[in-house]
């Protein structure tokens, strides 16, 4: 030693002794990151690190990865044994599978034989294994046979959805991470990588220090996207596809388009280009607060250079404009030829780890595989595959989440069964909520832990395992299908969503219809098959578990035969409409955001923070993420909050046309003075206010734009109270 | 020895670069050289006994960050806590953040900090146990928390708040530069898990590559010139002229130059220099009651008692020698030892009360380990040898019969020699005490009026104490309390000439000095205020009392009367001294690392979770 002592003790440091890792994949959002969880002798999940050898995240993690293992603990709340009760007002019983399966399946027979086939509904989520969507798919359209099924990537990935299958023929983000590294303009629209994905961030970062091209941020507030990027945009909520409109304008007017990939590979470009001559800059400046200089430059600088992309998220997917404002982005890089080459994309970043799963996979909004069941021929395949009657098949899809709630509010739908979602906190207008939950003649939840908030209205819970106590794949944002291996047994007497899905159907289909394999790996085989086509882009023909977990993660389509997965989609200029083009799709533009007014002067924005996942089921066990936000809290500007006496660190009462919420103040000019944020995560916060307005198209929630009023909480000993009493974690 | 990962990347290694042989402060970077008895040893990791082959073993190493790049997303604090376990209300590494500008021209700068295993770690010096050791290999200081029993010493001298003490576990602990994975080349945890391409690491007075600057300091961060930290950064970005806290520390940062000058070499940031100044949010004038109490309480009592006692010796002992017979050994054989005793007594509960405010008290006895360099430990010295000897001092004068088994003359002698020797020691003591005080990363204490205030208090108490017990007993009680009222001047005198010139100093410093001025005028002014009168009060009173020396019971009576007014004045500036201290720290988050949100959490309950991360204060 330098200093100190002569005699040393062994320096002690932790030593967690791990003696086995085990490979998996990120179970929170939809980076897709490999990591590997530590066990040690007792077999105990002890630790994780990210994979140094995986494409996507070259070893790092983020927090919410690095402390992953902590999901294995056995914290209150988990699921542990089913429950049961005949009214909500009742207290839960412990009851053993057999019987809250058999309760399950009698009332889902009892609805369906009273009410008809769709008076019972299925809600699922974003975040449960592929082979499980492809399970509860094939249990709902094929055995169950209700039309009112849909998943909870209705709340953040619809819209980009509807904007890929309008634009292109169908879903599929056409880029991958790696286009970051080929690029020569990067706009991010209502996307905060630093928050929401951190390693993507991370990746673009990489590459923006090897070569530096522009980044230009959209987006209301300033993040620390925001003050990394070259150009920060801070744009009036809900006004996207105003902008993009006028950059295409910009575009046409000096000649700056790609004319001859527009005349090869799109159609309609008359009606699009008629359209956008109505949307100069100036007009559009007065609607979208950018001004036009900042308009002509950006569309300009995109226009011009070699290869340009865009990546979104739920800026501009939560909106009733987020359909359009999908297709919007997609118009801009369809007339700048800027598709499906490296560096050139129109990437929508997803939100849940295996949204894409469910997009893929879980028939919600049609068949299997980005089949359709407005498509004879799909329905035809796809019964003959299942052995089901053709005519089981409704011709076109049924209602999306946010409608069905509605539904159920009114009457038409008396059961639902929730798998891995929490609507409760999720959806906008929690008291409506409530009140919807509680017409219910029965809702079954499925879920990890029992004391995810919806399961205050349930009639019967089942525990199901958690990410890695079960086994299966994700699809990530670039079409990467990843694998999770089993690491620890599911807890208590919790069980994979996949047993859950066999056991009901074999209790309602007695034997007949499709066959449910019992294993994961089997389930991925008989998805192979389906996926199998020369024209499918959704090919997974190629791919094993073995080799998924050597090449740590494939991207489809990865045809039989072939050896690694394609980068990217529509390289060759061939989209998935017949003719072979995409679509230029002319986007009218009619305001009906609840904009700020006299009454309600502030708007309400929400979203996420790097160290919550969603409704904080898990995160909000796990101390050294939690801490971070360990309570809600709203952003206001300090020029507004001084106007109307509002203390930093005090709390202030919100209302809206909705209700009422408490919420304790950060002042901070990362907001204008006309808006506030709010993380969403926190129960019974945000989403009493917000009013979730619905896109036409994809019928995702407006999240980002409603309007509030403020003023300091009269009594605030009485507040802070009633905020640590509101929730349990 | 650590397994690194399978096919792990070449961001996670340190990198092999050249580097200058000095710092900038001219320390050399190799920490020993070739040949030297500390190479090649183990740094028996976990009773490992390996010695590493790593070639830059002997090398200060140091942490490097990018403030232009840090985007705040935690991932080097869940590294670090993955990798020490550590629980959810402590964290070695914590990030924080300044903000500036109006919207939407806003700027967040958010700071990344552990341990800057500096090239003077005042925590090592500070440690009255010796937990601490700088060791040759990477320069990295270590501490044991086996030996620390938790005093927080370590928490208050350290600039960049990287000790923990955690008050359910009673010891310190910290950053460790993961020595382990140093061992095998590897970063640490936190800068090899930086998502922002900000937090690195590597060899002192070395740039990551694509980095332009290697500066000192960064707006935000304590004087480097405390304890030179092994810490380098790079922020280039233009800032806004003042940046503030989120947190509940009432400071903002201000530029105070412009780089259109040239600097001089370790001069300030790249944007230029930011100093600290306060910034109070509320401003309102109050008596601040509810934040007069602190967790320092006990040592509020501990260092008034030790004080009082010390000073009440000093005046029994030496009373005698200026006139004042009535308190000689053989005037009142019963209330003279009484008192004395009673005087032990009240330091016993003194010492209690201070050995008790420790994280692990049944380790008490390590406090002498230290005596090198720490004024903790040398205080401790002081007051064992003072208590002891007043002890001896008490016995032999309270039992003149021991004579009988020693002879009186030796029995005399030593009670001299005892006498002196407490009355040496007890000076040296309350001297220590106020070095213990002296804390440059506190500026509020930092000041030579510690050591009025505590002789002060000294020079106050003892005779108040005095006067009231003997007075009443004397014939001549009046004689008593006009020569006592003296001393009890000159007390009140140097308390009061010693907070002048403070509050002079204070504001003139800016910074956390200023802040803390600020708030015992704003918030604590009428406590503030109150107290300053009361002292005023006191002295005028006793300059009577000196002038007229009021006989009998009158005197008796107005001698009480002031010494209540004079311990209320000395205990609520005692407390006032504990309660008002800013030290230096790095800004924190609006919930973490965030004061004024760890006693909300407290009062209203979330700090039950322990997920929330606030401890509800054991002690």
């Amino acid at each position: 030693m330098l200093l100190g002592r002569n005699k040393k003790n062994p320096i002690k440091l932790v030593d967690k002794g791990v003696v086995e890792w085990r490979y998996t994949t990120c179970g929170y959002c939809s980076t897709g990151c490999s990591i590997e969880v530590g066990l040690d002798d007792t077999g105990t999940a002890v630790s994780s690190r990210g994979v140094a050898d995986a494409d996507v995240n070259r070893g790092k993690l983020c927090i919410k990865g690095i402390l992953e293992h902590e999901l294995f603990r056995k914290t209150a709340g988990r699921g542990d044994k089913p429950l049961m009760r005949d009214y909500r007002h009742e207290a839960f019983s412990e009851v053993s599978w057999d019987a809250a399966l058999d309760k399950t399946t009698s009332e889902i027979k009892r609805i369906q034989e009273t009410y008809g086939r769709d008076a019972f509904a299925v809600i699922s989520t974003g975040q449960i294994m592929t082979e499980e969507f492809y399970t509860l798919g094939k249990l709902a359209r094929g055995v169950i046979g209700t039309n009112n099924y849909d998943g909870n990537t209705t709340l953040c990935m619809a819209s980009a959805v509807s904007g890929y299958k309008r634009s292109f023929g169908s879903d599929g983000p056409p880029g991958c991470y790696e286009d970051f590294d080929h690029t020569d303009c990067l706009i991010a629209f209502g996307s905060n990588l630093p928050e929401q994905h951190p390693v993507i961030y991370w990746r673009l970062k990489e590459a923006l220090e090897k070569r530096k091209f522009p980044v230009i941020v959209i987006d209301p507030r300033v993040t620390m996207f925001a003050q990394m990027a070259d150009m920060h945009l801070a744009i009036t909520p809900g006004t996207d596809v105003v902008l993009l409109n006028a950059m295409a304008h910009v575009i046409l007017k000096e000649g700056l388009q790609k004319q001859d990939y527009i005349d090869a590979h799109c159609a309609d470009f008359e009606a699009f280009k008629a359209e956008v001559e109505r949307w100069d800059p100036l007009t559009a400046s007065q609607q979208c607060g950018i001004d036009e200089d900042t308009i002509r430059n950006v569309a300009r600088l995109y226009a011009k250079a070699p290869k340009a992309m865009s990546i979104w998220t739920m800026g501009i997917n939560q909106s009733t404009h987020g359909s359009d404002g999908v297709v919007a982005i997609n118009n801009l890089n369809l007339i700048t030829g800027n598709i499906g080459k490296p560096g050139s994309t129109s990437l929508s970043i997803t939100g849940q780890c295996n949204a894409m799963g469910t997009r893929e996979w879980s028939s919600c909004s049609g068949l299997p595989g980005y089949r359709a069941l407005e498509k004879e021929k799909d329905r035809d395949e796809i019964s003959k595959f299942w052995n089901v009657d053709p005519d089981f098949f409704p011709k076109e899809r049924g209602q999306f989440m946010t409608d069905i709630l509605p539904a159920i509010e009114t009457g038409q739908i008396k059961g639902l069964w929730l798998v891995a979602t929490n609507p409760m906190t999720s959806m906008p207008n929690t008291n409506r909520i409530r009140k919807t939950l509680e017409k219910l003649e029965f809702l079954v939840v499925q879920d990890a832990y029992s004391d995810v908030e919806t399961n205050q209205y349930s009639h019967v819970f089942l525990p199901a395992a958690v990410w890695a106590e079960k086994e299966g794949c994700f699809t990530n944002t670039e079409r990467r299908v990843n694998l999770i291996r089993n690491v620890m047994p599911p807890n208590g007497e919790s069980k994979p969503d996949l047993w859950i899905f066999n056991e009901l159907a074999k209790r309602l289909s007695n034997g007949k219809g499709p066959s449910f394999p019992e294993t994961a790996e089997a389930v991925f085989e008989e998805m192979k098959v389906l996926s199998k086509g020369e024209d499918r882009i959704l090919d997974i023909s190629g791919m094993s578990y073995a080799k998924i977990e050597a090449q740590r993660g494939m991207q489809w389509p990865c045809r039989d035969g072939e050896e690694t997965g394609a980068q990217r989609l529509y390289a060759d200029g061939k989209f998935q409409y017949p003719d072979g083009k995409a679509k230029l799709i002319p986007l009218a533009f009619v305001d009906n955001n609840e904009k700020p007014d006299e009454e309600y002067p502030f708007w309400l924005n929400s979203g996420r923070v790097v160290e919550h996942f969603h409704t904080r089921t898990r995160t909000g066990k796990v101390g050294n993420a939690n801490k971070f936000s360990p309570t809600p809290y709203m952003e206001m500007n300090p020029d507004a909050a001084a106007e109307l006496e509002v203390m930093h660190g005090g709390y202030a009462r919100l209302t809206s046309k909705r209700g009422e919420a408490v919420v304790m103040v950060q002042l901070t000019q990362r907001v204008s003075r006309n808006m506030v944020f709010i993380p969403f995560h926190f129960h019974d916060c945000v989403n009493r206010l917000t009013l979730g307005l619905l896109d036409p198209h994809s019928r995702q929630p407006a999240y980002k734009q409603c309007s509030v009023r403020i003023e300091p909480a009269a009594d605030q000993v009485a507040a802070a109270a009633a905020n640590a009493a509101a929730r349990a974690y | 020895m650590f397994e690194p990962r399978p096919k792990e990347q070449p961001y996670a290694f340190v990198p092999k670069v050249e580097h200058p042989e000095l710092n900038r402060w001219g320390q050399s970077i190799e920490t020993v050289p070739e040949g030297h008895d500390l190479r090649g040893q183990s740094l028996n990791i976990n009773g490992d006994a390996a010695v590493s082959s790593n070639p830059d073993r002997y090398k200060q190493h140091g942490f490097y960050f990018n403030a232009d790049n840090c985007i705040g997303c935690h991932a080097c604090e869940a590294a670090c806590a993955e990798k020490n376990e550590t629980p959810a209300h402590l964290a070695f590494r914590s990030v924080g953040y300044l903000e500036g500008g109006a919207y939407p021209s806003y700027t967040r700068m958010n700071i990344s900090m552990a341990c800057n295993h500096c090239d003077d770690p005042v925590c090592l010096k500070g440690c009255p146990t010796l937990a601490y050791t700088k060791f040759a290999e990477y320069g990295a200081v270590l501490q044991d928390p086996d030996i620390c029993f938790g005093c927080g010493y370590c928490t208050w001298v350290c600039p960049y708040n990287a000790p923990q003490l955690d008050p359910v576990a009673g010891h310190v602990s910290k950053c460790n530069m993961c020595v382990d994975r140093l061992e095998v080349g590897l970063k640490p945890a936190c800068a090899a898990a930086c998502l922002g391409n900000a937090l690195d690491f590597g060899v002192m007075e070395t740039k990551p590559e694509n980095r332009i600057q290697a500066e000192i300091t960064i707006p935000g961060f304590p004087d480097p010139n405390i304890t030179h930290p092994n810490i380098r950064f790079q922020q280039t970005k233009t800032l806004p002229r003042e940046m503030t806290r989120t947190d509940s520390n009432p400071l903002r940062y201000v530029r105070t130059s412009d780089n259109s000058l040239p600097r001089n070499a370790g001069e300030g940031g790249g944007g230029g220099e930011y100093q600290p100044q306060p910034m109070l949010r509320n401003e309102k004038l109050g008596w601040g009651l509810k934040k007069l109490s602190t967790r320092e309480n006990p040592l509020v009592v501990f260092t008034l008692i030790s004080q009082a006692v010390v000073g009440a010796f000093l005046v029994l002992f030496f009373g005698p020698l200026f006139g004042l017979e009535m308190l000689a050994a053989d005037a009142h054989p019963i209330a003279r030892p009484a008192f004395l005793f009673g005087m032990i007594g009240l330091q016993t509960l003194a010492l209690v009360l201070s050995t008790l405010h420790l994280g692990r008290p049944h380790r008490f006895y390590r406090a002498f380990n230290n005596l090198r360099y720490s004024p903790v430990s040398r205080e401790v010295a002081g007051i064992a040898v003072f208590y002891n000897l007043l002890g001896a001092y008490t016995v032999m004068s309270a039992f003149p019969q021991l004579g009988q088994w020693l002879s009186p003359a030796w029995l005399s002698t030593l009670t001299s020699v005892s006498g002196y020797g407490a009355a040496l020691s007890g000076l040296a003591a309350l001297y220590f005490m106020h070095k213990i005080y002296r804390i440059p990363a506190r500026p509020f204490w930092n000041h030579w009026q510690v050591l009025t205030s505590f002789y002060g208090s000294m020079l106050m108490l003892g005779p108040l104490a005095v006067g009231l017990v003997f007075a009443p007993l004397a014939d001549d009680g009046a004689v008593l309390l006009g020569v006592l009222a003296w001393v009890v001047v000159a007390g009140l005198v140097l308390e009061l000439v010693g907070l002048v010139f403070h509050a002079r100093d204070l504001q003139r410093m800016g910074g956390e000095g200023a802040a803390a001025h600020q708030v015992q005028t704003t918030n604590f002014a009428y406590t503030y205020r109150s107290r300053n009168a009361a002292l005023g009060l006191a002295l005028l009173a006793l300059l009577s009392f000196a002038v007229f020396f009021p006989q009998g019971t009158i005197g008796l009576v107005a001698w009480v009367l002031i010494s209540m007014v004079a311990i209320a004045a000395a205990a609520v500036g005692r407390m006032l001294f504990y309660a008002l201290v800013i030290p230096t720290t790095m800004p924190g988050a609006f919930f973490w690392r965030n004061p004024a949100f760890q006693e909300h959490a407290r009062e209203t309950g979330l700090a039950k979770m322990p997920q929330v991360g606030v401890a509800m204060d054991c002690h």
